[in-house]
């Protein structure tokens, strides 16, 4: 089943400015983890606020499991979607735990109460993360690392099948890297998938399924980490010479600049 | 925290009812008179006529303006994204301001006059009436230039609200010149928030009426919460942004109006009664809002206590307004320093 369908999406942010996305089309189905990929100003953020209806694309279309978002109710899209921002607020008074219990907010009724069951799946996202004992402290206390992770566990704890996270791991240290796409993958394979923003092109290709590599705008790479991260492919779009050798115990990909000194 | 908000909401609320039991129990037996609660409710007089003629009503109403002052400040603070708002940041006071003053002067003249007794016939005063309508329409035109494409933009409102206040005492400075001295003496001590004696019919009514607004805003408590994640933050977890802003703005503006009606411009307990409340529950709105109305209404019960015994040998009394100021400001600066 399709999680994700965007079709020839078109986006730029105010009337004189060049198209921040430029006709992209992408499909994200069940148990698969897309990683976006590209130059500053490529349009990635955009293509993720524009796939969880943040912004209303100018042409094109999306669906979430098959309905257009434009007949889902907002709530009904949260349900379906989670999203994390790039940068998530700092300076908030809720603990964490308060904040993973808000992505329960699109399950609550009126009155926005939550239940037995909301705290669980709060507690449990949280676990998932590795931040459980942050729990009883202010976010504004936190790490950046410990934030980041904070709100993971609120996207988690949405219960939404797609994630779609913006730079989740850029304050991450390399451990809870590993946790987070280790999470990533699990959720992958009892029927989630994940929508990825990433800097970090060799967690890009360790992480990922497949990737697409966007350029002012448009998609031009798509594939697997073999396909896409080539230094033909790379050198280009980034406009810097990279290497790419595998990993010796892997085989994936690791890119690397080449920076001489 | 790992009780859910209902529980925690339950706790504040059984904590805070016999605090403001407490506090009405004081003012009852505060006043320029001694008074024996004992021989009131025995229905001796002149006891039983001063409680329940003078002191209970009085008592209610500084419990619905204290109540209603306190959720607005919350509703705003939220909206606003900023602690330091308080109910008449949306130009409220100054809006007020101008509508009393006018109306002060136009029932000088002829038409004026007979406007004002046609509506005193009424059982309403056109002062407040006017009060209100100044207020609404100042925060309406606060909020709408507070806008930038298409949101209400937090920074800009506050700013667009604060010039107007200067602007709109600036006017009534202006007005105050044409008015007679007795003419002054109502419009100032307006503008200073001063309780009165209203009739209890008058007061049931205006309970009644506050509750619409309260349950409104307890019921947006949830997303209130979820703007402090952003605009964006908040339009994923479902939240439609702009409806929520708008409904709590306007429960939050009904819920001045009627206090404004009532007593005029009261300072700082929208401010103070929020932070103090904060400090116990913490940020959840669901348990800030209905914390916020209970120590309101014993925060602005007692301050009227203290303004009635404050000169009561000079058999003089101050306006509320000026007593919550002067208690609430010192212990503003407190709350901020225990903060960090």
């Amino acid at each position: 089943m399709t999680l994700l369908d965007a079709r020839d999406l078109r986006y730029r942010h105010s009337a004189g400015a060049p198209e921040a996305v430029a006709g992209i089309s992408l499909r994200l189905a069940r148990g698969e983890v897309v990683g976006v990929i590209g130059p500053n100003a490529a349009g990635k953020s955009t293509l993720a606020r524009l796939c969880c209806g943040l912004l209303k694309p100018q042409q094109g279309s999306v669906s979430l499991q098959g309905e257009p978002l434009s007949r889902l109710s907002r709530r009904e899209r949260a349900r379906r979607v989670a999203f994390l921002p790039q940068h998530p607020p700092h300076d908030l008074s809720f603990t964490a735990h308060e904040v993973a219990l808000m992505g329960r907010a699109p399950h609550l009724g009126l009155w926005s109460l939550e239940g037995p069951r909301d705290l669980d799946r709060a507690r449990a996202a949280l676990q998932e993360v590795d931040a459980l004992e942050l729990g009883d402290r202010p976010i504004s206390q936190l790490s950046g690392g410990e934030r980041q992770r904070v709100f993971l566990a609120r996207a988690f704890a949405q219960e939404a099948a797609l994630l779609v996270l913006d730079e989740p791991t850029a304050a991450l240290d390399l451990a809870h890297q590993v946790l987070l796409v280790n999470a990533l993958r699990r959720r992958a394979r009892e029927g989630g998938g994940a929508l990825l923003v990433l800097h970090d092109l060799a967690l890009a290709g360790a992480a990922c399924d497949r990737l697409a590599l966007l350029d002012r705008g448009r998609v031009v790479a798509e594939g697997t980490a073999e396909k896409v991260l080539r230094p033909a492919v790379l050198s280009p779009v980034y406009g810097t010479d990279v290497e790419v050798v595998p990993n010796p115990a892997t085989g994936q990909p690791l890119v690397a600049p080449r920076i001489v000194r | 925290m790992k009780r859910s908000a209902a529980a925690r909401a339950a706790l504040a609320v059984a904590i805070l009812v016999p605090v403001v039991a407490l506090a009405a129990l004081v003012g009852l037996s505060t006043g320029a008179g001694a008074l024996s609660l004992r021989d009131a409710l025995q229905g001796r007089e002149p006891d039983a006529t001063v409680l329940f003629r003078l002191r209970v009503p009085r008592v209610l109403l500084a419990a619905e303006v204290g109540a209603a002052l306190s959720v607005a400040g919350v509703a705003l603070q939220a909206l606003l994204r900023n602690p330091l708002a308080d109910p008449f940041v949306f130009g409220l006071s100054g809006g007020a301001a101008i509508g009393t003053a006018v109306v002060t002067v136009a029932s000088g003249s002829a038409i004026g006059a007979a406007a004002a007794s046609a509506a005193s016939f009424a059982g309403v005063l056109p002062t407040q009436l006017a009060a209100v309508a100044g207020a609404m329409a100042a925060a309406l035109f606060v909020f709408t230039l507070g806008r930038a494409r298409g949101h209400l933009d937090p920074a800009r409102a506050l700013l667009v609200g604060v010039v107007f206040n200067s602007f709109a005492s600036a006017l009534v400075l202006s007005v105050e010149a044409v008015l007679r001295p007795d003419q002054l003496q109502a419009v100032s001590l307006w503008l200073a928030g001063t309780l009165g004696y209203e009739a209890m019919p008058l007061l049931a009514g205006a309970g009644l009426a506050l509750i619409v607004p309260a349950l409104v805003l307890l019921a947006l408590a949830g997303r209130l919460n979820l703007l402090a994640l952003g605009d964006e933050g908040a339009a994923a977890l479902g939240v439609d942004v702009g409806r929520t802003r708008l409904l709590a703005f306007f429960a939050a503006s009904a819920a001045v109006g009627i206090a404004v009606a009532f007593t005029g411009l009261v300072g700082f307990v929208g401010l103070i009664v929020p932070h103090a409340v904060r400090l116990l529950t913490g940020p959840d709105h669901r348990v800030v809002l209905p914390a916020s109305a209970l120590g309101g209404a014993a925060f602005l019960v007692l301050a009227d206590a203290l303004a009635r015994v404050l000169f009561r040998g000079l058999g003089a009394e101050p306006p509320v307004g000026a007593v919550t100021a002067i208690v609430g400001a010192p212990l503003f600066v407190l709350l901020m320093r225990s903060r960090q």
